[in-house]
């Protein structure tokens, strides 16, 4: 029997479950020394002195360490702009400025707490809009002495981090030819990570070698990183890896550990660091707040003659990975719905604040919003049902996105559409809200969908896959167990399955940069899709060992034995088998241990290689496809919303662990809300406004309502039995298909977020009759005969 | 300051998982602390630090309680439960095992306050609702759950659904 | 710092005279602890009150509820005799923080910090709430609504301590309620807290009617200008118009000309509305 599509228990439920597993915050070594950062008090400003004689006064305290003590270039991912402690001027509140190494914790924090700075503040370039201001201060002066990964021209320009443009020409004769141009802005917030455990490190130095233990999602970029900053080979560099108390994004690259490494060293003692609550949240690498203007020129029938969409996102003061995330909407706009002829132009730029970073879905949900948003403003502006107008937009089979790659099977949203209607009717949520609108009560419905087309990241990835002697098998990797189940199950469903083995009789290892071939860690979703495929064929080579053996222990041909419940048959023989055990013993004495491994990177989509400058993040691969749809109850007394009925349609390839594609269905929906409705995010001056895990508002059990989830499997044939990524697209389409819900209630378009009740009410009362509102807001910009009756809509323009 | 040499210990019994303990803890020393680095009981996880997030949860006296700002000294005579004190080395209890069943655990790190907070809510309510549950979570933040299928697992646990 | 334990009131007021500003009472330490964890308070000693039995009754003697200062909100909110004569008191003690902080936080914290977000205070305010308070020099008793001097300020000496706080339980032909208004089902601080007691004659005419609310920057307050304008008012088919002291209240209770007062400004009107509704059905004979 298969064991795929079945939902055995997570390895690591039972220790997780006991309070047993040791997530990297619980670690401890004998001798180790504590150390913690002095960071930043203001966002920007020269540093004149720092006195270090207040910390060395704190009982505990060993040393303080300043720029001048530590490595003094630049580094980072792709732009090589982040030094490790700011030496002439710092360019956001929390930039670590000093290092305090202390006997404890306490003494750590208490000294990081005493360092005496003396920076004379400077005004912050607070938005991104400031930063292209005319005249704009720099963030960084010598922005352009900065080295970029690969020498790679990704169209930096002073507080221009990254800059990609795809102009296929002029767009005048269609915005002429239209006859509506609808255009609308939409802004979001940032949006932070909140995984519960904290960033932590523990490194030793021995032998010329750093070991870093961490709770870590990509341990072979944390090795590359810290030897980049230390200046050491990265075989130097040994990186083990914990349990992980949530990621999303934030623990993707490298934060503390560079600093234990490099004091691991100089004391010759383990080295234990951990952000303290308050610098979980200064300097979490944020989802990025973004400003998405389109413009549409649409013909009456509906046709979307050209569209122009540009994007600016805020990359913080250092560049991260903003200049790869500046690729992706490439791959939104024209992707989804028929957008005509697009010129897309993305800028991200510094600003005075902390970096922006990845964050589950990266820069997904503000796309996705716009894009959505969007379609509904030029529905609304055609006086077309907001679903059928999609469905008449929608891409097809064929067609090429924005970087020239073929889109090959769009039709599933087609498909999506369908089997959301079966379940939830659109016509009748419509209805609902109607009603809701003509009603006096103090209760507004409204419906809301939204569609993407979502990646699986393609990064390398590698396992070793070995029989054990009592016939268990264990793979050797470096994947990640981020919490999404697809280490704890759903790769060791991948191993059982092509070794005919339980998926209890299949262990994984955890990470060790050391022990196993490069992996590029939980992000994308990667992990079933590209570490699934290189076990799956690890394991058919370990397979045909097996067979190979057990023909000559059975004397039968390998063709006519079956593996099955961890026993070796001669079909058709039952009599005749071994277990699984008594093949790997046999092999392991006579020709050796029977064991393989196998790597495997999803390669590139083809595409147009001209199709935009600046471009890091050139295909799409291994896409997947979701259709959310949203219905919405709006208190008018307090202006909350409330989510009554949320359906996410979403394609997986196949669905090796069903359960934990459902966890991750409802959490991701659940972060998606919170991006969408309540959570804060927000600055003054570049300093973040919540300083407290209260202040951010996340979505708590009885704001998340249960999502009701289609589950489609369209298998792809490089897929481990046909699995795309699951884990990260959930939350993409949230915001969106909310917004929209939210806007079609109370008649106002919500184009920025958070939709806060503060928000809602201030729309209601710009427009005092809410069913007024409503009726205006759906009035078709042309009248019964086609006739245009206004140049533009939306209150955004 | 926390944690400086100014502070003054004071002497507390508490009973932990069944067992007395006399300890001397610092004046400002929390709960947490003293069970993560004076007990060695790291089930109880420190987050936000600020009694917000729950996954410091241990049980005082029954009640659910963020350990993380409770004051170790005024548990003087009390009763505290961690998660490792509710299956022990015994089976997992009948609410661990409803969690493994429904995946109601992703990374894991507010698994063991969301279990104290619901052991909790299944002595003082036998037969809770959907929104008993759900009320009784609101100072647990789950970020990779989205909160279902650990509502279910408790439901399922009470006996309220069946498996 | 120091960790004084006490365990009588004796004890108590003993330590208080002898810390003075220097000391700080700690019950379930909610605010306590927090504050300390992050600097911004450094008193010399913790007084730690939360083992003294005898500040942690509830009981009702002579048509008075009395509510030691110890009593939890989690009590406060599970206790029949609060849900029955105090039914506002106890939706505003449900509805601070979650289980973890109802469990320790204790009703002479929630009132003793002062906080404009304090959700128990509104409905203390409209059981005309008389703080019983103790310190060496002796007792003496304060109407809460003179013990609240401000956004984070009381009239509680820094020698004295609460031991009970004596509640008006709500009468028949009366109701009253507690709503909070926070951007999620719960954990926020009151954007907007409000409470109402409404007492209704056989003939329907408003004989009492106590308004408070929580959630601004200043204490939480009672709205006279309100009640005073709602006071014999007679319903209409089991129904009033609230729409002018809606407005009054919202003027009343929200002057600041910023943003999170102009959304209470908004929020209030109906909020009363559907709460005045809310309390009208809860008399008998009364429909809503």
């Amino acid at each position: 029997m298969s064991v795929l599509g079945t939902s055995p228990d997570r390895s690591d439920a039972d220790a997780k479950l006991r309070g047993q597993a040791i997530f990297g915050a619980d670690l401890a070594r004998t001798g180790m020394l504590w150390a913690a950062l002095a960071r930043s008090p203001v966002a920007a400003g020269r540093i004149r002195a720092i006195d270090p004689a207040p910390a060395l006064r704190v009982d505990g305290v060993l040393e303080v360490l300043t720029s001048a003590d530590v490595p003094d270039w630049r580094t980072g991912v792709i732009v090589s702009d982040t030094p490790l402690l700011a030496a002439d001027y710092v360019a956001y509140e929390g930039e670590p400025v000093a290092v305090v190494v202390a006997e404890s914790r306490a003494a750590a924090e208490a000294g990081s707490r005493a360092v005496a700075f003396d920076i004379e503040a400077t005004e912050p370039v607070s938005t991104p809009e400031q930063a292209l201001a005319p005249g704009a201060r720099l963030v960084h002066p010598d922005w352009n002495r900065f080295a970029v990964a690969g020498g790679a021209d990704i169209g930096r320009d002073g507080n221009v981090v990254a800059e990609v443009v795809h102009d296929p020409g002029d767009l005048d004769e269609a915005f002429a030819a239209a006859d509506v141009v609808v255009e609308g802005t939409y802004r979001t917030p940032r949006q932070y990570q909140a995984h519960l455990e904290p960033k932590m490190a523990l490194a030793t130095y021995e032998s010329g070698r750093y070991t870093i233990e961490v709770s870590h999602q990509y341990p072979f970029r944390l090795r590359d990183r810290v030897a980049q900053i230390t200046g050491v080979a990265p075989s130097a560099v040994r990186v083990v890896g914990h349990h992980i108390g949530g990621g999303f994004g934030a623990k993707l690259d490298v934060s503390l550990e560079a600093f234990a490494a490099l004091l691991a060293r100089r004391f010759r003692r383990p080295v234990r660091m951990q952000h303290t609550a308050l610098e979980e949240r200064l300097v979490a690498p944020c989802r990025s707040n973004a400003i998405v203007a389109v413009r549409s020129a649409v013909r009456r029938d509906g046709t979307i003659l050209a569209t122009e969409v540009e994007i600016v996102s805020d990359s913080g003061a250092y560049a991260n990975n903003g200049p790869a995330l500046s690729s992706i909407p490439m791959f939104v706009f024209g992707s989804i719905y028929r957008v005509g002829t697009a010129r897309i132009r993305t800028r991200n730029v510094y600003t005075n604040t902390a970096p922006t970073g990845a964050y589950r879905g990266v820069n997904g949900p503000w796309l996705v919003f716009a894009n959505e948003r969007h379609m509904d403003a030029i529905a609304d502006a055609l006086g077309r049902d907001r679903r059928d107008f999609r469905l008449a937009s929608l891409a097809r089979d064929g067609d090429l996105m924005r970087n020239g790659q073929r889109l090959e099977e769009v039709s599933i949203l087609r498909e999506a559409f369908d089997r959301v209607e079966g379940v939830a009717s659109w016509r009748d949520a419509v209805a609902r809200s109607s009603q809701s609108a003509e009603a006096v009560t103090d209760v507004l419905r409204g419906a809301g969908q939204a569609a993407a087309i979502w990646l699986t990241n393609p990064m390398p990835g590698h396992a070793t896959v070995k029989l054990n002697e009592d016939g268990t098998a264990t793979v050797i990797t470096s994947a990640t167990e981020n919490g999404s189940g697809a280490v704890a199950t759903g790769l060791r469903q991948i191993a059982a399955e092509a070794l005919g083995l339980a998926a209890n009789d299949v262990m994984v290892t955890m990470p060790d940069t050391d022990a196993t071939g490069y992996d590029a860690g939980s992000q994308g979703s990667r992990t079933t899709h590209v570490v699934g495929r290189a076990i799956a064929d690890a394991a058919a080579d370990v397979r045909s060992q097996v067979l190979d053996r057990a023909s000559q222990m059975l004397e039968a041909a390998p063709e006519d034995l079956v593996i099955a419940d961890g026993v070796v048959t001669v079909a058709g023989v039952p009599a005749a088998n071994l277990t699984l055990g008594a093949v790997a013993q046999a092999a392991t004495w006579s020709d050796g241990p029977i064991a393989a491994g196998a790597s495997y990177v999803t390669p590139t989509p083809a595409h147009d290689p001209m199709c935009a400058t600046g471009m890091l993040i050139t295909g799409w691969p291994t896409p997947t496809y979701h259709l959310h749809q949203a219905e919405v109850s709006v208190d008018t007394v307090t202006g909350r919303v409330t989510v009554d009925r949320y359906v996410v349609c979403q394609e997986v390839g196949r669905a090796i662990h069903p359960d934990a594609v459902a966890g991750q269905i409802q959490g991701g929906v659940a972060q998606g809300l919170g991006f969408a409705l309540c959570e804060r995010v927000d600055l003054d001056h570049g300093r973040y406004v919540q300083r407290t895990f209260k202040a951010h508002g996340l979505p708590l059990a009885e704001d998340v309502p249960k999502v009701e989830m289609i589950v489609m499997e369209h298998a792809d044939p490089a897929g481990p039995y046909g699995a795309k990524g699951a884990a990260e697209p959930p939350i993409v389409p949230v915001a969106a298909a909310i917004a929209n819900a939210v806007s079609d209630a109370i008649g106002v378009p919500m184009d920025t977020l958070p939709i806060t009740p503060e928000a809602v009410l201030e729309a209601l009362e710009a427009e005092p009759n809410g069913e007024a509102v409503a009726r205006a807001a759906r009035e078709p910009v042309l009248n019964r005969d086609g006739e245009q009756r206004r140049e533009t809509t939306g209150r955004a323009s | 300051m926390p944690g400086t040499a100014d502070e003054q210990s004071v002497s507390v019994r508490v009973m932990v998982n069944d067992r007395a303990h006399q300890l001397d803890v610092d004046a400002g020393e929390v709960l947490l602390g003293t069970l993560r680095d004076r007990l060695g009981l790291t089930g109880p996880k420190e987050a936000c630090g600020e009694g917000e997030c729950g996954a410091c949860t241990v049980l005082v006296d029954g009640g659910p309680v963020a350990s993380c700002i409770l004051a170790a000294g005024s548990t003087n005579g009390r009763v505290v439960r961690t998660v490792e004190g509710l299956a022990g080395t015994d089976e997992l209890t009948t609410l661990q095992q409803a969690f493994v069943r429904h995946a109601a655990v992703q990374c894991g790190y507010c698994t063991p306050g969301v279990l104290m907070v619901l052991t909790a809510l299944l002595d003082d309510v036998p037969e809770p609702t959907e929104t008993d549950v759900r009320r009784a979570l609101a100072g647990n933040i789950c970020r990779c759950t989205g909160y279902q299928q650990i509502v279910e697992a408790a439901l399922e646990a009470a006996g309220t659904v069946q498996s | 710092m120091r960790f004084c334990r006490v365990r009588s009131v004796a004890e108590a007021v003993d330590e208080l005279s002898r810390w003075g500003t220097e000391g700080r009472i700690l019950a379930g330490g909610t605010d306590v602890m927090p504050q300390y964890l992050r600097d911004e308070q450094s008193p010399a000693a913790l007084i730690d009150i939360s083992g003294i039995d005898g500040l942690q009754g509830i009981s009702e003697v002579g048509g008075v509820t009395s509510v030691g200062a110890l009593v939890t909100l989690r009590r406060l909110a599970t206790a029949s005799l609060i849900a029955m004569r105090h039914p506002a008191l106890a939706q505003a003690a449900a509805a601070v923080g979650g289980w973890q902080t109802q469990t320790v936080a204790t009703l002479g914290g929630n009132v003793c910090s002062g906080a404009p977000w304090a959700d128990t205070v509104p409905a203390l305010l409209i059981a005309d709430a008389q703080m019983m308070l103790v310190s060496k020099s002796g007792r003496r008793r304060m109407n809460l609504g003179e013990f609240l001097e401000g956004a984070g300020a009381t009239a509680l000496r820094p020698t004295e301590l609460l031991r009970a706080v004596e509640l008006e339980p709500v009468g028949d032909r009366s109701a009253e309620g507690y709503v909070k208004v926070g951007r999620r089902s719960a954990m926020d601080l009151a954007a907007v807290g409000l409470a109402l007691r409404l007492s209704l004659t056989p003939t329907g005419v408003v004989s009492d009617i106590r308004i408070a609310v929580c959630g601004g920057t200043r204490s939480p307050h009672r709205v006279p200008s309100v009640e005073s304008a709602v006071v014999g008012s007679q319903l209409d088919d089991g129904r009033l118009d609230w729409a002018a002291a809606g407005a009054e209240l919202a003027s009343a209770a929200a002057p600041e000309r910023t943003e999170a007062a102009r959304y209470r400004r908004q929020v209030l009107p109906g909020l009363l509305s559907r709460l005045a509704d809310r309390c009208v059905a809860g008399i008998p004979g009364e429909c809503g």
